[in-house]
Order: structure tokens, then sequence, then C-alpha cells
């Protein structure tokens, strides 16, 4: 049992190089600052992954990390981090997923897993509770995702336990492989399975017997029930139930922001056609829900008839969906279920493998590129063979997929073509979603600690285009419009910060931060009741405030400006065609200066002493002075208490 | 008499019930101190509770060495604590396997129906656990709802 409430209260480090496992106690300290989750991730990596650290070597540290209301009946979800200096983009990688295996993790008794080292041969870890083994993976290797998954599973002659794996993908080496857990919840993003891989690492399987106790239960409960009827009763709770993130899809479009054929226009001819109306009529005969969340939102598709009948599987999501769909103009939605079932089983992240292939297919339409040097494919918009064949290519990395293997910005450097239409920020390719007509989600893209991604700081009170709201939230009416750029700056820091204590209490943000059932007065709320630590509304704000500099600290220390701070050149240039953003351009300068200002950070994108200090960050202040030339020298550093 | 029924249909596999029963017998949450246990299916999505039927004859009661079974004037099956040895073979025997030993006290956890008031239907999110009367004394066996669901759902594995 846990010293603390609400914690497992033990972190797992294990060397592999070594063979050697440490199990350490969690400090209240860090609690208390840090809540759980991407919180603790980031802070073992700004401290344990210094600047000259390879992504892919041994030094780089893989992380496991999960929250305080995972594990219990808190019914928004129960996710994990994983993170560790990025391959894809060389700075901090990071993602997210849902499933059964953090609450797994926490009944097996671990708040974070720590992977060190690289195993001398293919190797995956069991935990049963205390009981650690590194088994031989062997027969593992080239296995796909779901292969993987069931060999694990007959050989440990237990159905229940829970397996995280990579696919041949990340054996490869592809730089955005992900690791899956429940076969299709990947944590995808910013290549953590190809970190997993190259520490010769093919899965973690877990087993608990444990039990997590909270502080005030009778507290608990009351914020749980109350919660629960407001999910029941909330506008968005059937929409979600019956398709999940595929309704974006319609509304993404009726916005004009649906990215289509490469982010050349807003909308897609045949959106009803792939949308998760369609999904939810003809293919779903099932709602699956992660753990203990009231808001079964995943869904199980059968295709029935048609091209690929009989092929079955959990998902797809909007992203997962959308990409294969409109960004790469396919109408076809049978095609579409098959191009993500095979991104699952190989173990690729759907978005950046679609942008890689929308990036060639607009290359070959303008003619950059030859069908020679594509193996012969006809990189036509929506054209299903190639698709299938490309990501076939990427997950071995065989011919033409090669190039495509190490990302749009690399493949561009490389090809020394299409440089200006690789759409990422910081090397991690841009979501589905036209920042063109989401000014706010634009800027969070731009800004976000791991690069182009919405998950930072999802600013979704802009679709509501309510002047009041911005007005009482921000005090900027603009702010909340969605094709405004007033405001922006105090929108994307409220979200940010919202964001971060999400993550780090590992709940899901579909619910959380969309439905908005945790507000940041809820979250101390609830926080409070679980660990029986005292926090507020403004502790919880100070909580995402330290996490995003604390990771902002981390980029700067890695390199990243304000040069990196920008979007493509596509959303700055060249205005939205068509729909119902028309004309739209994104406004990158006054956005990026309102935001730093109000970050507390300095034109360079470097937060400053002050801010830092303030939330208790004085050896992060004190270390960044060193790295960062030209910054004023301060003598004095406040006294209070350092994290 | 009242029993928990299961609609696989409706069951997300979220595990709410596992959670609620945990809290709600132990004071804390854990799946392996849950009288209810999802048993859960990635490949093709199924996820089906298995919770004791209280059948008549109950297998578990008739193979236990120790007699620590027993049933009670309501017809719920239930174990002296006192009596049991620990040996397993409950779990064994089970038909639908809805035995399992607690982790720390190594005796059989066996639903009781909250004394009338299941909590896990009453928080189950999907509905697809209802406290109804039913005269079937034998369950559904679990490889049997799974062959019927998929062929239903038309997915062959």
């Amino acid at each position: 049992m846990s010293e603390y409430y609400g914690y497992a209260g033990k972190i797992l480090r294990i060397n592999l190089t070594r063979n050697k496992v440490k199990i350490h106690h969690i400090e209240k300290e860090l609690i208390t600052a840090f809540l759980g989750g991407r919180g603790f991730n980031s802070k073992t990596l700004y401290h344990e992954v210094p600047k000259h650290v390879k992504p892919l070597s041994p030094q780089n540290r893989l992380m496991f990390a999960t929250g305080p209301l995972v594990g219990t009946t808190f019914p928004l979800g129960a996710r994990f981090n994983v993170s560790a200096k990025s391959p894809l983009t060389g700075i901090l990688g990071d993602s997210n997923a849902g499933g059964h295996f953090a609450a797994e993790m926490k009944f097996a008794g671990y708040d974070q897993i720590i992977i060190e080292g690289k195993s001398p041969k293919p190797a995956y870890i069991f935990i049963r509770d205390q009981e650690i083994q590194i088994n031989d993976a062997d027969h593992l290797v080239g296995k796909d995702v779901y292969e993987t998954t069931e060999t694990i599973k007959k050989d440990l002659g237990e159905r229940s336990v829970q397996v995280a794996t990579v696919g041949p993908a990340a054996e490869n080496r592809v730089l955005y492989a992900g690791i899956f857990a429940n076969l299709a919840r990947p944590a995808a993003r910013t290549g953590m399975g190809t970190v997993m891989a190259s520490k010769n690492l093919k899965a973690i399987a877990l087993k608990g017997t444990s039990s997590i106790k909270i502080a005030d239960p009778k507290r608990f409960w009351k914020i749980v029930q109350e919660i629960k009827e407001e999910t029941y009763v909330h506008p968005q709770y059937w929409p979600r139930r019956l398709m999940g993130t595929t309704r974006i899809l319609m509304l993404a479009d009726r916005l004009g922001i649906l990215p289509t054929r490469h982010f050349t226009s807003g909308t897609f001819e045949h959106a009803a056609k792939v949308s998760g109306e369609r999904l939810a009529r003809e293919y779903n005969v099932k709602n699956r829900a992660c753990f203990a969340c009231i808001v079964p939102c995943s869904r199980i598709y059968v295709i029935k008839e048609g091209e690929y009948a009989g092929l079955y599987g959990e998902g797809p999501e909007y992203e997962a969906l959308s990409c294969f769909t409109a960004r790469v103009g396919n109408s076809n939605l049978n095609l579409a279920l098959r191009a993500v079932d095979l991104a699952n089983k190989v173990g690729l992240d759907a978005i950046t493998t679609a942008e890689c292939i929308a990036w060639a297919m607009e290359l070959y339409e303008k003619r950059e590129l030859s069908k020679k040097e594509t193996d012969g494919l006809e990189l036509q918009w929506g054209d299903g063979e190639a698709i299938l064949a490309l990501i076939e290519k990427i997950a071995y990395r065989k011919g033409f997929g090669d190039l495509l293997a190490d990302g749009v910005k690399k493949a561009a450097e490389k090809l020394g073509k299409g440089k200006e239409i690789a759409l990422h920020v910081k090397g991690l390719e841009i979501i589905q979603a036209d920042p063109r007509g989401l000014k706010g989600y634009g800027l969070g893209y731009a800004v976000a600690s791991r690069g182009a991604d919405h998950l930072r700081s999802e600013p979704f009170i802009e679709l509501s285009d309510d002047p009041k709201k911005g007005m009482e939230m921000f005090g900027v009416p603009e702010a909340t419009l969605r094709l405004a750029h007033e405001g922006k700056g105090k929108l994307v820091r409220y979200f940010e910060n919202w964001c971060a204590i999400i993550d780090s209490l590992e709940v899901c943000k579909n619910l959380a931060e969309n439905m908005e059932l945790l507000p940041f007065n809820r979250a101390a709320e609830i926080a409070e009741a679980v660990t029986g630590f005292h926090f507020s509304k403004e502790s919880m704000f100070e909580v995402g405030e330290r996490v995003v500099n604390l990771e902002r600290a981390y980029l700067v220390r890695e390199g990243i400006r304000r040069r990196d701070d920008y979007l493509p050149q596509r959303f700055l240039k060249e205005s939205l065609p068509n729909g119902n953003s028309k004309g739209s351009i994104f406004e990158m300068e006054p956005m990026l200066n309102e935001y730093y200002a109000q970050r507390g950070w300095d034109e360079r994108g470097i937060p400053t002493d002050a801010t830092l200090e303030k939330i208790g960050l004085v050896h992060v202040a004190q270390q960044l002075s060193r790295h960062v030339k030209n910054s004023p020298v301060k003598k004095k550093w406040s006294s209070r208490t350092p994290i | 008499m009242k029993r928990i029924l299961i609609d696989v249909d409706r069951c997300s596999g979220c595990r709410q019930c596992e959670m609620v029963c945990s809290f709600n017998k132990e004071d804390a949450f854990g799946s392996s101190f849950s009288r209810i246990t999802v048993m859960k299916e990635d490949n093709f999505g199924l996820d089906l509770p298995i919770v004791c039927w209280h059948c008549h004859p109950c297998k578990a009661m008739e193979n236990c060495p120790s007699e620590a079974l027993e049933r009670s004037k309501d017809g719920l099956v239930f174990s002296k604590e006192e009596k049991c040895v620990g040996c397993g073979k409950c779990l064994e025997t089970c038909i639908i396997g809805a035995i399992r030993l607690h982790p720390e006290r190594n005796t059989p956890l066996i639903c009781n129906h909250c004394g009338g008031k299941p909590l896990c239907v009453q928080e189950c999110p999907t509905k697809a656990l209802t406290y109804m009367e039913t005269e079937t004394q034998q369950p559904k066996l679990p490889n049997q709802i799974i062959k019927e669901t998929l062929r239903r759902w038309k997915i062959i594995v």
C-alpha cells in the first residue's frame, strides 16, 4: 500500500544495459508541484536527458507515467503519457494514450516507469506487482502489433495482462512509430515507439493486483456523482457515444477547416461519404470505453460488404479517419478503414504518415516528383493502391518509403524539394484542422512544446464564435472568435495550462476539457479529495504554468527560439480558397508577440528569470541563464523553496 | 429469484462495475478485489462482465472440500470464511469462472447483490447490467455468448 493517497507510490527504474531494477518512493514535493503523468515525465526529461543525448542512444530515457485519478472510479478516462527525447523532432517527445494500460500500471504499484539503457538482445518486460522479468523477445521480432500482443498473452498464459508494444515500423527505425496499448490505443506522436525499439525493447506487459486508496472517499464520491449527472445530460454525450471524435469531420467541413488534399482546400466534396455519421449508421456494431470512463466513445466497426468486407477493428478516431480520407483526397471509406488498420498493425503514427503521403502527392501533382522516383507508384489524390503501398513501404523502409520514414521535414531536406509545402512545426507534422480557420488552435500548434499539435492547448471555445465568452473569460471579445487574431495569446495560455493539468492528472481531454467537466476549481477539489493535499484553483493554474514553462525551458536548452515557433508559410501566405473560412490567412507575428507577453517570455521566446522564479523553478532559471547567451546576469535569486 | 443479467451488446468494458464493487466492499480501488470481472477481448472488441449467477445446483459448492460454501435462505451462495482453507477448488469448478480469491485473505470473492441493491448495476454507464427476476437456474456459458455475439455482429474470427 502506498504512502500517499491516490498514488501507487513508486517509481520503477529499469536499466536494460545492466539488467538492473530500482524502485524509488515518490515524494510529496513532486506530487504538489507536478501532480503526475506528463508533469512527472517532463520533470524527469529536463533533469535526466541533457542536450548532448541522442534520441536513439541508450542514454535517452523512455518514461511511462500516470496520474492520481487513474485506477479509481473517476469517470473521465484513465490515460498514460510516454515521453523521451524524440527522434522525429530532436526535442521533447511526448504522447498520450487511453485504454486499460494506465490503470493496470497503478494496480501493479507504479506511478512512473523509467527505462534506461539498451538491452543486448530483443526483450520484453513483464511486470507482475513487485516481480519484474526481462524476457527474451527473439520470437516477437518483426511481428506486428496484433500478433505481438496475442503472442505475449499466450506466452504468459493470461488473457487479462495489459500489453503496450511496438510494431515492425519501430524496429525498422521509422522515426514516427508509436507504442500501442490494447491493440488500437496508440501513444503515437513524436516517435516514442522508435525510442522503445532502439532500446531493443519490444513490449511491456503488466498485471497488477494491488489497490488504490483515496483520502476522502465521501467527498470523492460526491464529486464523481456530480460529474456523472452532468455528463449524462450533456449535449455532446450522445454524439460522442455514437461517433466518438469522428463527429468532427462533418463539423470541420461545415466550418471550412477540413484540410483537404494537403491543405489546399478547406472543404471536402465527399465528406459525407467518409463521415462519422456514415460509420455510425453502416459500420459500427458496439461501443467501447477506456478504463472507468462513462462515455464509451470508441466504436467497433465491421465492414459488412464491398471492398475489404470482413475487416473489423476498433476506431478509427477523427485524426486517423480524416487523415486517410480528406488529407489524401480519398473518398472510399472502406479503403480508409483498411489504411488505418494497416498503420495500426505496423505501428505508425497515422497523422505523420498521412502528411508524408499527402506531401508526396502534392509534389507529384506539381510534377516535381516523377514516377521513377516513387518506385513506379502513381501518386494521384485518393489512389488507394498508392496509399496502402506507401504505408507498407514506409514501415519497412522500402524504396521511396525510406525517404518518407524520416518525417516530412527531413524528407524535404534530403530530396531538396518541397520544403515550403512540408507542413510541420519543429519537425512534427501538423494535425487535421486548418489553422487559417481556427486561429487559437493555430497559435497552439505554433508554440506547443512537442511541435504542431492541438492537444497541448485545444482552445475549443473558439468554435462557439461567441464574443460574450471571450469578454467574460479574457476581457477580449475576439478571443473566442475563430477567425479573429486578437486575444489569442491569453486564450492559448489559459488552455495550455488547463491541458497540462489534465495531462498530469491523466484524464481525457474530450471529456475533462471539451465537455468542460473538469474546470480548474473542480480539478483542485478532486485532487484534494483523492490525495489529501491542499489544492486550489490558483495552485492548479500554477501547476499548469509550471509544466508548460519547464517544457519550454527544455526546448530553449535544446536551441529552440522564436524562429521555430512559426507555422509553415502556406498558412501565412496562401489564403483558404473555399468554404466558410474562405479568404482567411494566419497572422503569425501579432499573435506570437501577444502570447510571449502573456507567458512572461522575452521576444526570443525564452522564459524570463522572473517568470520561472514565480513558479518555483529557480534552478531551471539559473541553468537557463548559463545556457542562453546575452541573458542579463542576475545575482540575487528569490528565496522561495526551489522545486 | 433476482439475478444480475448482462447485455453484452451494451457493455463498453469500462470496468466501472469492478471499481465500484471493490470500493464498496473493500474501501479501496482494485480490480482484483472486485466480485465482478469484465472479460475483455480486444481482438474483436468484446467485453463480457462475469458475476456469480448463484446457480442451482452450484458446482463450486458441490466440489468445496471443506464445505465452506453455503446457500442463504434467499438462494445466494456465500462462503463461510472460517471454514475456507483457500484451496481454490471453487474457482476451478465454477462453470462461468465467476469466483476468485481475495489477494490478501485468500478466501473466495462471491457477489452478494449488495443486499438487494447491487451498486454495479446502479452505476453501470451503459445499462449493460440489470437486476431482474429470473427463474433460469443455470447461466449461459461465456464461450457460447461470445460465439453468438460474433455471429450477430458478422465478425468472422
